[in-house]
């Protein structure tokens, strides 16, 4: 649905986007991570058509965004890192402004503004001042938004920043809802743990060039997260190393914050071995987890996280 | 005690107890900024220019005779210079202060850092103090830039020193007049160019109309004698024009006392002192409802009132639904609805509505006025009326236009309404129609009066057509004009300025230096010529043509209009010329318009 091409684009000498290539398919949710510059609203403007790239192309549903710019928008939708409201509008004419925008005819757009309200839950707002709503209800709207032309491709730039944690899980929701509606969604954060929860793929972009791509499970296979594991265990814990480090399942074991941190040697599937082993040695299990992926984690890997 | 008052007598010495941290800051971010050279830059350029052009018309080199009789010519073009240079100060010192500082409080609000500075030691005194004397300095710099200038034409003899000292002080303390209004009004105005616009016009209030009212009311009374000094010594304009009248003459004999200026700089300095009070005052307060999370909003610091001086509010029922019957539906196309929707003036109705009653007032009693005095019957009274007319429509369409588009990318609305399917011609053409409709209630007056008068039996009926071209190559040209330099800029003051110059340079600045080409010129007719296109030269020259009850009935085959070079008096060439305006200007505003097309998708955030 989303395909990008060794897309760059150079301001002056700086490069804020270099060689990006990217493919997103239909349906998916796609979180696109890096620290602050690393090129991740530049491609989104790109892809909006807002934005001409230097060299490279871009393509949404089969049309290259540098050509097909009005065909482009009539699929997309955008949602900005920063949102602007008009001061004299109300939400339900803001809304029926951007229908009429995206050419819908008068007759349904009544219907259409009212299902994308229900959809956001504004129905309580159409008589309010745009400018009057709190952010999050200003993020809401703007979702309302970009949802009124039924776009197949939702281009969303930090839609949860700077919203407090109740709107958060609200906007996850509704991420979630749009996700069942069969749309394809790009989505940037700096809530990175928010984008673990709800992302089919990743990708994390620093310097303007993607450093990763691909799903959770590839992610976990990458970092080599998928083979660690922290046991803690009541009484002798020194006993307890001395077990873990004669199986040969086991290729380290190193003690971490009160836990044993325990990394399997390669191809080792988890089958019990290990708790089973430590209460045969008449040790009290109090926990076994398995290190769960963080996307914070593997971003920090990932990246230098320079700032620019 | 005496150690005491030692210690608060040398704190109160220290410049930075009166101007604080803020001073430094300013001065430090105006040594960065480029526009400070280009100004400086500018201002000695377009000098040099005026001392030129007026040396040129002035002083003819040819001077033969004796040496006397030259030394005595030579004088005497030292003294215009003089005169020209201290003029253009005046002038110039004082739009650059308005310029400069039209920006000083409101940049503060606007980034959020008044609120900020007031968490500080730093007091509201040193803010405004601050911002106005870091201002001040640099523009000491530009007056100081022209006194070597001064000191060359001095070599030339015929210079008093009391006229250059006066001249200097003049300026100086209209100067300050003039910040301190600025400062005053950026306090409430977000935007620079209407803090500037709303400056000049309380200036104008201040120097031009208030004098001129009471010129009228008190024409005939006694007080008449004493009518000039007592406007002089609020008016820095008659007091330049006054002194400098006296160098001028070569009898000496001055209308004023020698030591009126001193007077007259006093009562300046007082009145300074009294707004920038005032501007503390606000400012503290501006400030403490940022702090509290308030936007200050437009204007509202300057007309704050206490709590309880409020009206109670209307109690609204909780949980109830407000009135659907508020949402307007959108018809036709979005761009436009949404122009016509907008208020005409920010701040509501009640705002709207008193200034049109202001408005309307103030122009039936101007008529009432011009009735008894019998002065609706001239040509010149309704070339007056329409000129100003046209004028404020001038104003209102360049300015608008320029902010068309820039009020939306400083909204962050403008990628949004750019990602819609709507077309790039569609949104262009939606916003030339917000400009027309927004200038509308100007056009209207104008419209107004022609057509009143046209039954009244005072102007001529043809004058419809001549005002409807000159009108429509007006909002063409400004409309395109705007809207380029509005795609162009992300700035609203930028485009603003833009246009505004733009309109300054072609019917301000080259008309004046035709002007002194003129005098030079053997075949002045290609300047004529351009004159021919001046917009308020049109205006004046038809109305004066179809304007007075002789005119009106006349036949159209007797209308004479008297142009620059007297030459097209008849309604044919006259109507050629202003059709000939339409296509040159028009298309100039078509061909700006193009290029705003051509623009609007670059430079977006």
């Amino acid at each position: 649905m989303i395909e990008t091409q060794k897309l760059s684009k150079y301001y002056g000498n700086l490069a804020a986007l270099v060689d990006l290539d990217l493919k997103i398919d239909q349906g998916d949710i796609f979180g696109f991570i890096g620290p602050n510059g690393a090129g991740k609203t530049t491609t989104m403007r790109i892809l909006a058509t807002l934005l001409e790239p230097t060299r490279g192309r871009a393509f949404i549903d089969g049309l290259d965004v540098t050509r097909t710019g009005k065909e482009v928008r009539r699929r997309v939708g955008y949602m900005p890192d920063f949102m602007g409201v008009y001061d004299d509008l109300k939400v339900f004419e803001y809304l029926e402004f951007f229908a009429a925008a995206f050419n819908i005819e008068r007759k349904k757009r009544k219907a259409i503004v009212e299902g994308v309200l229900e959809l956001t839950d504004l129905q309580s707002k159409r008589a309010a001042a745009v400018d009057s709503l709190s952010r999050g209800m200003q993020q809401r709207l703007g979702l309302a938004r970009v949802l009124i032309h039924d776009p197949k491709v939702l281009i969303l730039d930090e839609p949860a920043s700077g919203l407090d944690p109740r709107a958060r899980i609200e906007i996850r929701e509704l991420l979630r809802e749009l996700k069942r509606m069969g749309k394809t969604i790009m989505i940037s954060s700096h809530i990175l743990s928010e984008l673990e929860e709800i992302c089919d793929h990743v990708g994390i972009i620093e310097h303007g060039k993607l450093v990763f791509s691909g799903t959770m499970e590839e992610i976990r296979r990458q970092m080599g997260i998928q083979s660690k594991m922290r046991v803690r265990v009541a009484g002798d814990r020194d006993r307890a190393f001395e077990v873990l480090s004669s199986l040969p399942q086991i290729k380290e074991v190193r003690p971490e914050d009160g836990y044993l941190a325990v990394t399997y040697a390669e191809g080792y599937e988890i089958d019990g071995t290990i708790a089973r082993t430590l209460v045969q040695a008449g040790l009290d299990v109090i926990a076994l987890e398995p290190e769960q992926l963080k996307l914070d984690n593997a971003f920090l890997q990932l990246t230098k996280g320079i700032v620019h | 005690m005496a150690e005491s008052l030692f210690q608060l007598v040398g704190r109160l010495s220290r410049p930075s107890v009166w101007v604080g941290p803020i001073f430094d800051k300013e001065l430090r971010v105006s040594s960065r900024r480029k526009r400070n050279y280009f100004l400086r830059f500018g201002y000695l350029l377009c000098l040099t220019a005026f001392i030129v052009l007026v040396w040129l018309s002035s002083v003819n080199l040819q001077i033969r005779g004796p040496v006397a009789y030259q030394q005595a010519k030579m004088a005497e073009a030292g003294k215009i210079i003089i005169v020209t240079i201290v003029i253009f100060q005046f002038l110039a010192t004082q739009f650059i202060t308005i310029i400069m500082l039209s920006t000083s409080i409101s940049d503060e609000i606007y980034h959020r850092t008044l609120g900020v500075l007031m968490t500080t030691p730093i007091n509201s005194f040193q803010i405004v103090m601050g911002k106005l004397f870091s201002k001040l300095l640099q523009l000491l710099l530009l007056l100081a830039i022209s006194l070597p200038l001064l000191a060359i034409v001095r070599v030339l003899g015929g210079v008093p020193w009391d006229y250059i000292l006066s001249g200097l002080c003049i300026t100086l303390t209209s100067l300050i007049f003039a910040g301190s209004m600025s400062l005053f009004f950026s306090i409430g105005g977000r935007r620079s160019y209407a803090v500037i616009l709303t400056t000049i016009l309380a200036l104008s209030v201040a120097y031009a109309f208030i004098p001129g009212l009471t010129v009228w009311l008190l024409y005939y009374t006694r007080l008449q004698n004493y009518l000039i000094p007592l406007l002089a010594v609020f008016n820095p304009f008659i007091v330049m024009a006054m002194e400098s009248q006296t160098v001028l003459q070569s009898w000496g004999g001055g209308v004023l006392p020698s030591f009126f200026w001193m007077a007259h700089c006093g009562v300046m300095l007082f009145l300074s002192s009294l707004i920038l009070a005032w501007s503390v005052r606000i400012v503290r307060q501006a400030a403490l409802s940022q702090a509290v999370g308030e936007n200050p909003g437009p204007w509202k610091p300057i007309f704050h009132r206490k709590p309880s001086e409020k009206k109670p509010k209307r109690k609204t029922p909780v949980n109830v639904e407000p009135i659907n019957d508020a949402i307007r539906d959108v018809v036709g196309s979005p761009v436009v609805w949404k122009e016509l929707r907008a208020p005409l003036i920010q701040g509501g109705r009640h705002h709207s509505l008193i200034g049109l009653v202001l408005a309307v007032s103030a122009l039936v009693f101007t008529y009432w006025m011009g009735w008894k005095d019998d002065l609706l019957r001239e040509d010149n009274t309704h070339m007056s009326y329409v000129t100003i007319f046209m004028f404020m429509g001038m104003v209102c369409n360049l300015v608008l236009s320029a902010t068309m588009l820039t009020s939306e990318k400083e909204l962050r609305s403008w990628p949004l309404l750019l990602s819609t399917t709507l077309e790039d011609r569609e949104i262009l053409l939606g916003k030339a129609a917000g400009v027309f409709r927004r200038c509308l209630p100007v056009w209207l007056f104008l419209a107004v009066h022609v057509l009143l008068f046209i039954l009244a039996g005072y102007i001529h009926p043809v004058a419809i057509v001549h005002l409807v071209l000159i009108v429509s190559w007006i909002i063409l040209f400004l409309t395109g004009s705007g809207l380029y330099f509005s795609a162009l800029f992300q700035r609203t003051t930028t485009a603003v300025v833009a246009n505004m110059a733009l309109a300054i340079v072609l019917w301000l600045v080259v008309p004046v230096v035709l002007g002194f080409l003129i005098e030079m010129a053997d075949n002045p007719r290609p300047f004529l010529f351009y004159m021919r296109l001046h917009p308020l030269v049109q205006t004046s020259i038809t109305m004066r043509g179809n304007g007075g009850d002789l005119n009106a009935e006349a036949p159209l085959d007797q209308l004479r209009y008297i142009w620059p070079d007297r030459k097209l008096s008849r309604i044919g060439n006259t109507n050629l010329t202003l059709l000939s305006s339409v296509v040159v200007y028009g298309g100039a505003g078509v061909f700006f318009g193009w290029r705003a097309r051509k623009r609007l998708r670059k430079n977006i955030f």
